[in-house]
Formats: C-alpha cells, structure tokens, sequence
C-alpha cells in the first residue's frame, strides 16, 4: 500500500487533528495506522478519524481504535453502510465514539 | 489435523494460571461482577467452553452461548472485541435480558441486576483455535474496558501457546500458531534479524534449543531478549514475569554464539 494510505491533518486553532484512512487497515499496515493515531493524539485530547474511504478493517485495526477511544474523545466519520459501518456497530465502537455518517 | 490436538481441560497447571490472570484483570478493572476465559477450537465438534471463570462469568457466557446472544458469542463469531455500555437494553440482543438470564441461573438474582456493561476481546492462539476473555461490570464498559481487557487477552493466549507449545504431542499444532506473541514472537524476530531466515525457521531454532537444553520455551525466549539487550526483556505490566533460571540464560547464551557464529557476519 502506498504511502498516502494514513493522512494526519494536525490539530487547527479551533479544529481537532484528522487521521484520514483509506483501503485496507489489517495487520500489514497496522503499525502505520496506530502510528497515525498516535501522531494525532500527541497534541490533542480529541481526535476525528475518517473511515469513509476504508474498505475492510479487521480485529486489530478495531482494537487500534478502542485503544485510541481509551486515550482521547474519539469521533468517528463513516460511510451509511458498508462493512467499517457493520464492523463498528457490531463491537460496539460506534457506541463509544461520536459518529458523523457521511454519504 | 492428525493426531491428538492441545485440550485446555487436560491442563490444570494451565486452568490454575488462567485463573491468576482473571484475578489479576478483576484487580485492573472497575466494579467487576464476573470474568471468563472462553475457548472454541474448530477441530472439536462441540461448541465453544469455558475453561477459567470468576464470579458470574461462566453463567454468563453460558447464557449468551445457550441462545439469547451477547458480546462473547458475537467476539466468537466477528472475531472483533466487542463492547455493551448497558448490556440488558442493548438492541444488538434483544433476548439478552435480565429476566432471561435470571431465570437461567435464578441463584445469581443479586448479581444479575447489578449488571451494566460488558465486554469481550477475541484472539487466535492456535490454528483454527479462539479464545475470548470477557468482562461483565456493576457500571457501563468504556474504550479503557476494552484496551485493558486486550493485554489480558494476550497474556491468555500466550499462557496457552506456550503450554500447547511444552505439550510434545500437539507441537505440531503449534508451529500454524498465527499470534504466538511476546516473548516468544520476539525471540524469534530477533533469530530472523540474526540468521536472516524465516519465522517459521527461527521457531524450530528456539523449539530445537528448548528441547536440546531442556529449559521451558518461554524462559528461552526470554533469556534470549535479555541476552541479546544486555538488559531485562521487555514484559507487559500486567504478566506474571517470566524470570529464566540459570540454565535458561545458558542455554540462551550458548544458542546466541552458536547461531552467530555459524552465519557469515559482515564484518564492515
């Protein structure tokens, strides 16, 4: 996967970081997804992960994001269905976490 | 599979360990009414068992399991950890009720209505093997719930790794072992670095020497860190600490010299 897979957009005067994720999250790119969590969580107490361009997340990218969610007010953006949306409604993640629905 | 496979049940150093973990997670966690250690290997032809309880832990699984659904039986099936804020009234189960489970085990009443939230975190310890270590709270489950319960759940799947890993007729059950973590995974990440193989080659290595010295796989693995480091191995907080013996440390400094001296180094 290349690069660009795991966007960070640090936080702003007034908005909170932004960890933009897109494809696959598995165990093969997990290390680069917590650390883009962490880089996000580094200087805020709140941080915005976008799903809506992820297309499969298994159990390890899930425990990333409750190990995120245990650390900072986490707010989620997902897509209205989909397997991230099953996948979070299921663990309950969605739950925990702010959830923005997007289109 | 042939053979034999690794039975938990068969182990009571194993059940007695499990057991020391639950504790240890109640001590970790808030307002616990019950813990449990659940395991399906998809070998047996029956259903998921619980192996390792405490307070209302095994009634509860037994609960989810017998029909009515519930985070457990969900982190089996989704292989996901699962979290319920307030678990009676969560519409993901709707049969999951207290009056539902009170009247399956009516002598636990008490406890039943002090019920909030629960969780549960699924791992892989073997092949086709599950294990599901989950918590039931007199208060609403968080994030904190869940991130807690996964160390424990590393602990456990290591506790069985290594005990199906010591058991000679399931070795071979073993070695498909996907999350063989800690120690273990890291001893051999360094025999990799080091002989510049595969893992499957740096396992037989370490389970070679294991055997050869005659020092229990984990206590090599982690004298062999520590060989290595020049420093105490890294463990998690929560782990009963592995704390090799002398003829472990041996063993680990004789296997080092060995294997490095047998691969051409770069000198540069």
């Amino acid at each position: 996967m290349t690069k660009g897979q795991f966007r960070v957009t640090p936080a702003g005067a007034e908005a909170t970081p932004v960890v933009v994720a897109t494809g696959e999250i598995d165990l093969a790119n997990l290390d680069e997804f917590e650390g883009a969590l962490a880089r996000a969580a580094s200087d805020s107490s709140s941080i915005t992960v976008d799903l809506s361009e992820v297309t499969y997340c298994d159990s390890a990218a899930v425990r990333a994001l409750f190990a995120a969610a245990a650390t900072a007010k986490l707010a989620l953006v997902i897509p209205a269905t989909g397997p991230i949306t099953t996948v979070l409604r299921i663990s309950g993640l969605d739950r925990i976490a702010t959830v923005t629905v997007v289109d | 599979m042939p053979g034999p496979h690794f039975q938990p049940l068969a182990h009571p150093h194993l059940l007695a360990m499990l057991t020391r973990i639950l504790e240890r997670a109640e001590a970790d966690l808030r307002g616990t009414l019950g813990t449990s250690v659940t395991v399906h290997d998809g070998r047996d032809a029956d259903g998921p068992t619980v192996i390792a309880s405490l307070g209302v832990g095994a009634d509860m699984v037994g609960a989810q399991l017998s029909g009515l659904g519930g985070p457990v039986a969900d982190a089996l099936t989704h292989q996901i950890p699962v979290v319920a804020l307030d678990l009676w009234t969560d519409e993901r189960w709707p049969e999951l009720t207290l009056d539902a489970v009170t009247g399956r085990a009516p002598a636990r009443r008490g406890d039943w209505e002090r019920v909030h939230g629960a969780a549960a975190v699924p791992g892989l310890w073997d092949d086709d093997a599950t294990v599901v270590v989950s918590v039931t709270l007199a208060e609403p489950a968080s994030a904190a719930t869940v991130a807690t319960l996964v160390n424990y759940e590393q602990l456990v799947a290591a506790a069985l790794v290594t005990t199906a890993a010591e058991t000679a007729a399931a070795f071979e059950d073993v070695l498909t072992v996907l999350q063989s973590r800690g120690a273990i995974e890291q001893a051999k990440g360094a025999l990799m670095g080091l002989l510049g193989c595969d893992a499957e080659q740096a396992w037989t290595v370490l389970r070679r020497a294991s055997q050869e010295f005659n020092v229990k796989l984990r206590e090599l693995a982690v004298a062999l860190l520590e060989h290595v480091a020049g420093a105490p191995a890294e463990q998690p907080d929560v782990a009963e600490h592995i704390a090799p013996d002398e003829p472990a440390r041996k063993a680990a400094a004789l296997l080092w010299s060995a294997m490095s001296t047998a691969v051409p180094q770069d000198d540069s």
